[in-house]
């Protein structure tokens, strides 16, 4: 909405400077995004008179104008299409500054010298306006300095309204905004008709086929008018206001719409049949075309303005073509009007047709002031276009509005807003904003709202009317007062942080990805349940069309998309949710964590030159699993004296992954997702040439027990013992089945066992491998002697050699 | 062996002592006169063939052999290793790059969740989680969105089926805390949200909110101001103020807006902040009492404060961040800055 400051000091007096109006328009909800200046000084610019037009010899859109400043003749080059000898139009000569900055110099202009040029409106600032040159009256001297015709710098308020305030889509409406916060009255335009003797109803007869759809219908009739260009000063009014001027009735309509907020429209009577208007739904199969030229389908459930045969205008949307103000157009049938927000947002939806009419029938226009309108519209048309207004208006209103009271009990108010307001202040404030004061109390006030306030209908709307007339400034900001509530259950945030905490210790960094992804890429990944996929109904590209139902897909691609970046050690994590159809219009999500590691990344990646194993990149991104599942104290297993998490690695085929390097992992017996080295397909589509890791896991299982922590075991105090076993095995023998036969019958003075080396080739043999363990013994209560170790060590070695066929290698 | 044969024997010993150009001089020196097959304890070992009278006199020879011999070979040993240290000093490179580092890095989204949790938790606030696929009663209806609302249409909101939907904001999650359970409520509930935007320098289709609400007996505007103040010194600095303008959301009356200062000018006026001084935030404002009553809470008896804020926006502030999009784009280049 914009408010030319001059037009709006017509309704209120205003003492303050533009900066300050605009700072208390901000502060009391209607924010003011900018303030600018219409019109100007424009330096250089003098009205010229066109003498003669020839056509450019070397450009056909071009022609050559001789034009008179008053005292010299000027050879301009021009290119608008609607200039023509002996029109009066801006002529800015060289050395002038249009309002945008540009100066104006002395050019040749495809071989011909141009020494100024010709104005569009736009080219002065005075509106969007560069179909051509802006034609000023044929009385205008040529030599005036354009200035004097433009009149003074304009200020002009750019304000954004909130959706809940119609009222404010109008100078009349901040006007009274205005008068409240500054304390003065409102002044509102007097609309007293002298009316002809011509009965209305002998024009036209109106029925409300729908008085759901339309509350109230108002129509007047203007005879003997004539359509010429408006004057001057609701031109500029409206230019300022960003309307652009057609014609005086059009532009009369426009301009008591801006006034007021109620949006008008003329019919060129003698175009409407049978002088009958009905407001109906649109029939099946209509069509209409719309003054912007468009041919319209129409659907039954739209609102029509029709005549005896035809629709004739969407109602609230836009006129007719066929019923429009021509030049020859002698009798208006002035129609004022209130529609139900809904229909005409529909409808506007439907059509794909948003309008200054349609957007404040949306929003909600005033219904006692329908008639004010009316009589404002038809007294400019009388006056301005010189017509006689048939007497009365037919006016129908078959519910008439009901204004709702509204009962505030002061001290909710202070309460709530925290100040103490006087009830003198809150009646003043009432009274200044047009509310009705039905009864105060010292301690309750009951207002009537006015009908125009289409946003108030309780106790709280009341309570904020106060807070921004009064000014939020002047509610205090104390320092918080905490009530502690005790009902928290943070496992959620406590697992986020400790995950995010330990991932990124271990030197990994977090990615953020979209929710949804292509489907291409989900195909190529390959994981998942098609069948359970959750695609958007409405997506918004191709990209993004498919839910993730797994963070897997986008972890691959994040890291391709960073080794093409040149990366080269790429250690990566994601905390999100994933998505899928769960039944019949039901959905399941669940959060997860997944990481992804590409070149040398581990603890020995650092110093890593040269190729990278599947069993290293494995082994790095397994110690982050563990890492992981102890920062969230997973359950635990015992054996001997040993404690360890309790992970469960089991083979897993997946396309994803690449053959026998994937596996699924349980994290305490509960299945908690998926771990391995991606297949080489997936490797080849990103150009990958090492091993890359992936892992995902869900974080139900990871969060169950963040809180626990296991409670503490006392320290031995006595000294550890170390014993090295070392095999030769055959290749199949996995480092867990060797930890599984040594854990079943570990003593309770064994408390590690760690491999310190793995072998294979050499004189070993075809199938064979080297393992060697290192398994630390001591006793919680004494210092072990060597034979007691040995003793323990060698029926560990037994049992070694017995169950796994291992060749131990004794000295 | 007498006892002139024995200061002569020390007088050699220290000399050729003096001689060692080594460590290990030092040693083969050490090892001929005082090791276990030395000299000395050669001398100590034949006392005891030596006349008693004379013992003495040669005991005391010896003992002083061995002091002053030790004395000098400690001496000696101390200058050569002093020597040897200053000489390989040079060779020493401390400024080899160090070999312990895993820095990872907070994701600049996850850091302002992280942290706005924690300034809400000194004021008593816990975290609240709901969906990211909503209902249209919790993320519309019972938020007091009129139903035909241009934010419900599907030009805007991911639909997925009836009454189903991407939420478009956290502030169902306030629903779900106060259908299940009776006030006193005080939570915050940062999560995704999800809308259909045309991805540009600062809207994403995907981005995260965090959401407030506090409901008691007594809540006032006044308490609004004084926790998002709060909350605003601590996350971008204690010399930021923030203002208040009304504004309109169906779910609070009165609804505000707020800004904070400028970060970048301190309110001056610079290209961050279009010149203004201050930067827009997010919407707050009092519990509508239609919300109350769609929960169930008693409209009459209860007050409470709601407020929402754009993580990434806090992110792209406090971060100098000037696309959304690096936010989303997981570039390890821009994402390790924040470790």
């Amino acid at each position: 909405m914009n408010v030319p400051l001059s037009w709006l000091k017509e309704y209120v007096d205003v003492d303050v400077a533009p900066r300050e109006l605009a700072s208390l328009l901000t502060f009391s909800g209607t924010e003011v995004e900018g303030i600018r200046t219409f019109g100007g000084d424009f330096p250089g610019i003098t009205v010229g008179e066109v003498l003669a037009v020839d056509r450019h010899p070397n450009a056909d859109r071009l022609t050559v104008c001789r034009v008179s400043d008053g005292t010299d003749t000027l050879t301009v080059v021009c290119g608008a299409p609607n200039v023509a000898p002996g029109i009066r139009v801006p002529l800015a000569k060289a050395g002038a500054i249009l309002p945008n900055g540009t100066k104006i110099k002395k050019a040749k202009v495809r071989g011909v010298e141009s020494s100024g040029m010709l104005c569009a409106a736009d080219e002065l600032g005075l509106s969007d306006d560069h179909s051509g040159l802006l034609i000023l009256p044929p009385d205008t001297r040529a030599g005036t300095p354009f200035s004097e015709i433009a009149g003074p710098p304009e200020t002009v308020f750019e304000l954004e309204v909130t959706p809940n305030r119609p009222d404010c889509l109008s100078i009349i409406g901040i006007a009274r905004e205005v008068a409240a916060l500054l304390g003065k009255p409102l002044r509102v335009p007097s609309v007293e008709l002298h009316e002809g003797s011509g009965e209305v109803g002998k024009y036209v007869r109106v029925e409300i086929a729908d008085p759901a759809g339309c509350p109230r219908y108002i129509a007047r009739v203007i005879e003997g008018v004539s359509v010429s260009p408006s004057p001057a000063w609701m031109q500029r009014r409206l230019s300022a206001a960003g309307v652009r001027p057609i014609n005086n009735l059009v532009d009369i309509t426009n301009y008591v719409m801006l006034e007021c907020g109620q949006p008008l429209h003329a019919f060129d009577y003698e175009l409407l049949k049978d002088g009958q208007i009905v407001v109906r739904r649109a029939r099946l199969g209509e069509t209409m075309n719309t003054l912007d030229g468009a041919a319209r389908e129409l659907r039954p459930d739209m609102l029509m303005i029709a005549d005896s045969s035809r629709p004739v205008a969407v109602a609230g949307v836009m006129g007719g073509a066929g019923s429009e103000i021509r030049e020859v157009t002698r009798t208006v049938l002035l129609e004022s009007a209130c529609f139900k927000p809904a229909d005409v947002r529909q409808t506007s939806k439907r059509l794909g047709l948003s309008t200054e009419s349609s957007y404040r029938f949306e929003r909600g226009v005033d219904v006692e002031n329908v008639d004010w309108a009316s009589r404002r519209a038809a007294g400019l048309m009388a006056e301005l276009a010189g017509g006689g207004i048939a007497r009365g208006g037919i006016d129908c209103y078959p519910i008439p509005h009901d204004r709702k009271c509204v009962e505030l009990r002061l001290d909710r108010a202070r309460e709530l807003l925290g100040i103490q307001v006087s009830a003198e202040r809150v009646q003043e404030i009432f009274l200044s904003l047009g509310f009705v004061l039905k009864s105060c109390t010292d301690d309750r006030i009951t207002v009537e709202v006015p009908a125009f306030r289409v946003d108030i209908d309780q106790e709280a709307d009341l309570i904020e009317e106060i807070a921004r007339i009064h000014g939020l400034d002047k509610i205090p900001a104390p320092a918080p007062v905490a009530r502690l509530i005790p009902d928290a259950d943070d496992r959620n945030t406590r697992a986020a942080l400790y995950c995010r905490d330990t991932l990124t210790g271990l030197g990994l960094t977090e990615t953020l990805n979209y929710s949804f992804l292509s489907e291409k890429l989900l195909n190529l990944v390959g994981y998942g349940l098609p069948s359970e996929r959750l695609f958007l109904p409405n997506p918004i590209s191709a990209e993004h069309t498919v839910m993730r139902d797994s963070l897997l897909p986008q972890m691959i691609e994040t890291l391709g998309k960073n080794l093409a970046r040149q990366a080269r050690q790429v250690a990566l994590f994601e905390m999100g949710r994933v998505f899928r159809r769960a039944g019949e219009n039901d959905y399941a999500e669940e959060d997860r964590v997944c990481v992804g590691l590409l070149g040398p990344v581990g603890h020995d990646g650092a110093r890593h030159n040269g190729e990278i194993t599947e069993a290293q990149m494995f082994q790095w991104i397994k110690g982050i699993l563990e890492a992981l599942c102890e920062a969230c104290h997973v359950p635990r297993q015992v054996a001997g004296g040993m404690s360890f998490a309790d992970i469960l690695l089991e083979p897993l085929e997946n396309s994803c992954f690449a053959e026998g390097r994937g596996v699924s992992v349980r994290v305490g017996g509960e299945a908690c997702g998926v771990m391995g080295l991606i297949s080489d397909r997936l490797r080849e589509e990103w150009r990958m040439t090492d091993p890359v890791a992936v892992l995902e896991l869900c974080m139900a299982p990871l969060i169950r027990q963040v809180l626990d922590v296991p409670a503490s075991k006392p320290v031995c105090n006595y000294p550890m013992v170390d014993r090295d076993v070392a095999m030769v095995v055959d290749d199949a023998i996995t480092h867990e089945s060797v930890l599984k036969v040594i854990r079943s019958k570990a003593p309770a003075e064994l408390c590690a066992i760690r491999l310190f080396d793995l072998y294979r080739g050499g004189n070993l043999g075809q199938g064979r491998k080297s393992m060697a363990y290192s398994l630390t013994y001591r006793s919680m209560g004494r210092t072990l002697r060597d034979e007691e170790v040995n003793e323990m060590h060698d029926t560990l070695k037994a049992l070694l050699r017995q169950t796994l066929g291992a060749e131990i290698r004794e000295g | 062996m007498n006892a002139q044969d024995i200061v002569k024997l020390k007088d050699q010993a220290l000399a050729e002592a003096d001689l060692s150009a080594s460590l290990h001089d030092l040693e083969v020196v050490r090892i001929k006169y005082l090791g276990r097959k030395g000299l000395l304890p050669a001398i100590m070992e034949g006392l005891k063939d030596v006349p008693p009278a004379e013992r003495p006199g040669i005991g005391k020879c010896a003992n002083e052999l061995k002091q002053a011999l030790g004395a000098r070979l400690d001496e000696i040993k101390a200058r050569l290793q002093q020597a040897a240290r200053s000489a390989s000093r040079q060779l020493f490179d401390v400024t080899l790059p160090g070999a312990w580092r895993f820095r990872g890095a907070r994701h600049p989204v996850s850091q302002v969740i992280e942290e706005a949790i924690a300034i809400f938790a000194r004021m008593g606030f816990t975290v609240a989680d709901g969906p990211d696929v909503e209902t249209e009663w919790h993320n519309f209806d019972a938020l007091n969105t009129p139903a035909d609302h241009p934010s419900r249409d599907t030009q805007d909101t991911f639909w997925l089926g009836p009454g189903k939907l991407l939420r478009t904001q956290t502030s169902p999650v306030q629903i779900r805390v106060m259908e299940g359970r009776k006030p006193p409520v005080r939570i915050i509930a940062p999560g995704r949200c999800y809308r259909r935007d045309t991805t540009d320098a600062t809207h994403s289709a995907n981005f995260h909110q965090i959401e407030g609400l506090y409901v008691d007996r007594k809540v006032s505007m006044a308490d609004l101001k004084g926790d998002i103040t709060f909350f605003a010194h601590r996350m971008m600095g204690s010399d930021v103020k923030v203002r208040f303008r009304p504004h309109f959301f169906p779910f609070t009356e009165p609804s505000v807006e707020y800004d904070f200062s400028c970060h970048v000018c301190g309110g001056s006026g610079c290209r961050v902040c279009k010149n203004s001084g201050w930067i827009e935030i997010s919407g707050a404002g009092m519990v509508n009492p239609k919300v109350f009553s769609k929960v169930g809470y008693d409209p009459d008896t209860c007050a409470g404060y709601a407020f929402g804020m754009g993580v990434e926006r806090i992110a792209m502030i406090k971060y100098g961040i000037e696309d959304i999009r690096m936010l989303y784009d997981n570039d390890v280049r821009f994402l390790s800055q924040f470790g």
